[in-house]
């Protein structure tokens, strides 16, 4: 079988079989060489396990919100809300606290079901009013910024975090793993299975795989496009959430810059180990990724602005790679 | 009667020539070999059955698709069209059935789209361009200012626009494929008037359609298609009704024989659709379909035939009618509600409707079937070794050709692809299946698996229904044919009166009469 590019050359089979096996793994042999050439670099300060936990623990807010937009975009939208989100949720989360004086088990309940519910209204809008998800949930985002800085005045809430709501994210569990990469793992383990193991998952991949096909096989598309949004929503607000604990107040924007880190690390994910599909796994990976690229760059001591650059970059080839594996899965 | 197909008019040199043009598509043959020779100043009628070759031809011409065989010549030269640019400018000009315009422009800038324009201080000369177009949009008869906005033009108008447009680039050639398909019969006469026109002053149009009284009307010269290739042209008196008919069927068109009952089935009624409408596609389309029964839909394409499948499938909602399923009234709002009660649909485009092409075997097979292969409704994690086995026996069942289940669907056959699709619904064993155009695209093997499967399923009971537009497939397939024209049932064929040539002919009658027959 050959296959013509858009150009119309023809490649040999052969050729054809290294692009798709480059197309795939790229992204995993990038970051295999990133963290060999940073550890040839840096052999005391980067390779150690200390500064991998650090890595992680510091990536682990990025992927729950990647995880979450990993199921909008598997469904075939686009969530640019979830950064606007967090944020929101963050300043929210901290003011239940420390002005209601609410539980913090019980704000934490009432915050991710906010998140549910702009999920909700996410969907409802790109689904039943046919608004395209970029003007969509970029208008509901910018209600959002606006109704935090409302909520707080735009100062931040910082005086009277309870010390428990700090060792949410501070606090350390079984073996001493940082509690974030354990709130992590278990969400990402339970969008994996709820995405490759279950039935709604299987329906969650026919309906951003063709939509018109999912229909006429008797899946209800719009159901469970707003299923998707309802998760993204629900791992931002859980980002949002941790992101406060963190820093210990609750900050409007604080969490905006989660939005780029997210698009990049879930357009990695696609092409990574699948021909352009968007997957939990590759999500993951992407934030892998950029967060161990952030890492090097700090231990090198490069300016702040190089984050912006690396990131912006990344994503381009991210994009690029994964249309690169889906010229090559359809021809 | 029927004459060489090379023909060139003594007094006249042909415009363009094409000579045995072959192309294939993945393993299809569309083209095997066709020619066509059109003079200046000609209307050239182009006929054939759905899948003869037409549009194939006429994306080769446009230079949209490569052909690969034959050669074009133009006024003497043989020329390669890499291009729809090189067709145009080679004065050739295309319009097609759905009609492209950009609707935030004015009729002006939509006719001189893509046009160099005059400029006067760098800005375009709008007023310039008009006074040069205005002549032309006289003589084609745009009553809409050329300043107005093409929003809310009617179809009719749309094609003036388009013929314009065409003249403005000095077309020689416009090549039109089913003009008057949705034009009134007042408008189809105005643009016969203007087809007449064009020809008196040298510019030759293709003029394609199934509406056979408008080529006999129209043509001085007919091409007609069929499987693929040039079965013949007529000229001038030879071009009538029956040898028309016949050279598009390929052999002798018998009277209808009268409808003779087949008592095989005499099961209880699955489906009632009473004066179901959706306008315009679907007008008043009534039918019964009993448990056992293979019904099939003929006609041609445009009929009405997939948006009646839809309409009951609860695809797209009807203006008007009813639907009763097993004797109850049955609405769906939606593909989802018909499904759980009972329905199955194979659509037409398999790769953009049926299947998801990068998704595996078995995710095409299980993908109307979850709720069969979870651990348990409470537990709805997908009981993998379930899935495989269930898998694993379609495959085997219907012979698909795969490697494994978990290959890329897109990696198959077309006609193991559909079997994938008709797969799917087996598993569901739905009361009425609905299988749209299941032979497309598919090799004779499979297409003769495909018929033995439905005639299997509706010996088990389904109650089952085939759109085809291939006169050939129905009469072998189906207990009854109903033939659609214009959204409408124009004939019901029974037991040995259901044979190619009666569903051909049916298919180019109106409301129950010839074509040729209504005086537009």
């Amino acid at each position: 079988m050959s296959m013509v590019m858009s150009g119309g050359r023809r490649l040999s089979p052969a050729s054809r079989a290294a692009l798709g096996f480059f197309a795939r793994y790229a992204t995993i042999i990038g970051l295999l060489l990133m963290i060999a050439v940073f550890a040839f670099l840096s052999p005391r300060a980067f390779p150690t396990l200390s500064n991998f936990t650090n890595v992680l623990n510091q990536a682990s807010l990025a992927m729950i919100i990647a995880g979450g937009l990993t199921l909008a975009v598997i469904v075939g939208e686009l969530d640019l809300s979830i950064g606007f989100a967090a944020s929101l949720h963050g300043v929210l989360v901290t003011g239940l606290i420390v002005a209601n004086k609410l539980p913090i088990p019980l704000a934490i309940v009432i915050v991710i079901a906010l998140g549910a519910l702009i999920g909700l209204v996410n969907g409802v809008i790109v689904t039943k009013a046919k608004v395209n998800s970029v003007i969509a949930t970029l208008g509901v985002g910018t209600i959002l910024t606006g109704l935090a800085f409302a909520y707080s005045a735009g100062v931040p809430i910082v005086a009277g975090v309870p010390e428990a709501f700090l060792q949410l994210s501070l606090g350390r569990w079984l073996f001493g793993i940082p509690n974030n990469i354990v709130i992590m793992a278990v969400v990402l383990g339970g969008l994996w299975i709820l995405v490759e193991r279950t039935a709604l998952g299987q329906e969650i991949q026919a309906v951003g795989g063709n939509p018109a096909a999912a229909r006429l096989a008797g899946i209800n598309v719009d159901r469970i496009k707003i299923l998707g949004f309802v998760v993204s929503g629900m791992c931002a607000a859980l980002t949002g959430i941790l992101l406060a604990s963190r820093l210990g107040s609750g900050t409007t924007s604080a969490a905006d810059s989660y939005l780029l880190t997210a698009f990049a690390a879930v357009f990695l994910g696609s092409a990574t180990m699948r021909d352009g599909e968007f997957h939990v796994l590759g999500s993951f990976v992407g934030v892998l990724i950029i967060a161990f690229g952030f890492n090097g760059l700090n231990i090198f001591g490069a300016p702040t602005f190089s984050q912006y650059i690396f990131q912006g970059a990344i994503l381009i080839v991210a994009v690029g790679l994964a249309s690169l594996g889906r010229m090559i899965s359809e021809s | 009667m029927l004459s060489s197909d090379t023909f060139v008019s003594a007094t006249m040199k042909p415009f363009i020539v094409a000579e045995n043009i072959a192309k294939a598509y993945g393993g299809v043959q569309a083209l095997t070999g066709v020619s066509l020779s059109i003079a200046p100043g000609e209307v050239h009628g182009l006929v054939g059955a759905n899948g003869a070759g037409k549009s194939t031809l006429i994306k080769v011409l446009a230079g949209l698709v490569q052909p690969d065989a034959g050669q074009i010549v133009v006024d003497g030269v043989p020329v390669s069209l890499p291009t729809p640019h090189h067709a145009t400018d080679l004065g050739m000009s295309f319009i097609h059935q759905e009609l492209a315009f950009i609707p935030g422009m004015n009729v002006l800038q939509n006719i001189l789209l893509g046009v160099p324009k005059k400029t006067r201080f760098g800005m375009v000369d709008w007023r310039a361009a008009a006074r040069d177009v205005a002549p032309i949009a006289q003589r084609v008869g745009i009553k809409a200012p050329l300043f107005a906005s093409v929003k809310g033009l009617s179809t009719a108008e749309n094609w003036l626009i388009n013929i314009c447009r065409a003249l403005v680039r000095n077309a020689r050639l416009i090549v039109m494929d089913e003009p008057t398909a949705s034009l009134s019969a007042a408008e189809a006469e105005k643009l016969f008037a203007i087809v007449e026109d064009l020809s008196a002053s040298g510019v030759a149009v293709l003029y394609v359609s199934h509406r056979l009284d408008e080529i006999m009307r129209l043509c001085s010269r007919v091409s007609i298609f069929r499987d693929g290739r040039s079965v013949g042209c007529l000229e001038s008196t030879a071009i009538t009704r029956p040898a028309l008919i016949e050279a598009i069927v390929g052999g002798k068109v018998e009277p209808l024989a009268a409808a003779e009952r087949r008592t095989v089935v005499r099961q209880e009624i699955a489906l009632t659709v009473k004066a179901l409408t959706r306008a315009p596609k679907v007008n008043g389309v009534s039918f019964e379909l009993r448990r056992g029964e293979v019904l099939g839909i003929g006609g041609l394409v445009g009929a009405g035939r997939t948006e009646l499948a839809r309409l009951i499938y609860g695809a797209d909602r009807a203006d008007s009618g009813v639907v009763t399923l097993d004797g109850a009234s049955f609405s769906p709002r939606n593909p989802t509600q018909a499904v759980k009660a009972g329905l199955g649909l194979v659509p037409e485009e398999r790769r953009a409707e049926g299947l998801l092409i990068t998704k595996s075997v078995a995710f095409n097979l299980q993908i109307a079937n979850l709720a069969n292969i979870v651990r348990s409704p409470a537990w709805p994690l997908i009981h993998r070794r379930k899935r495989e086995a269930l898998s694993l026996q379609i495959v085997r069942d219907l012979a698909v050709k795969t490697p494994s289940i978990d290959t890329p669907v897109g990696r198959l056959s077309g006609g193991n692809q559909q079997k994938v699709v008709i797969g799917r619904w087996l598993l569901r064993a739905p009361k009425v299946l609905i299988l749209d155009e299941p032979t497309r695209g598919v090799d004779i093997g499979a297409r003769g698996e495909i018929h033995r499967l439905v005639r299997e399923l509706a010996a088990r009971g389904m109650a089952v229904i085939v759109i085809s537009s291939e006169p050939d497939e129905l009469p072998d397939l189906c207990d009854r044919v109903l033939v659609m024209v214009e959204g409408r049932i124009v004939s019901t064929l029974e037991g040995d009166a259901i044979t190619r040539n009666a569903i051909v002919e049916a298919s180019y009658f109106v409301g129950g009469r010839p074509i040729q027959e209504i005086t537009i």
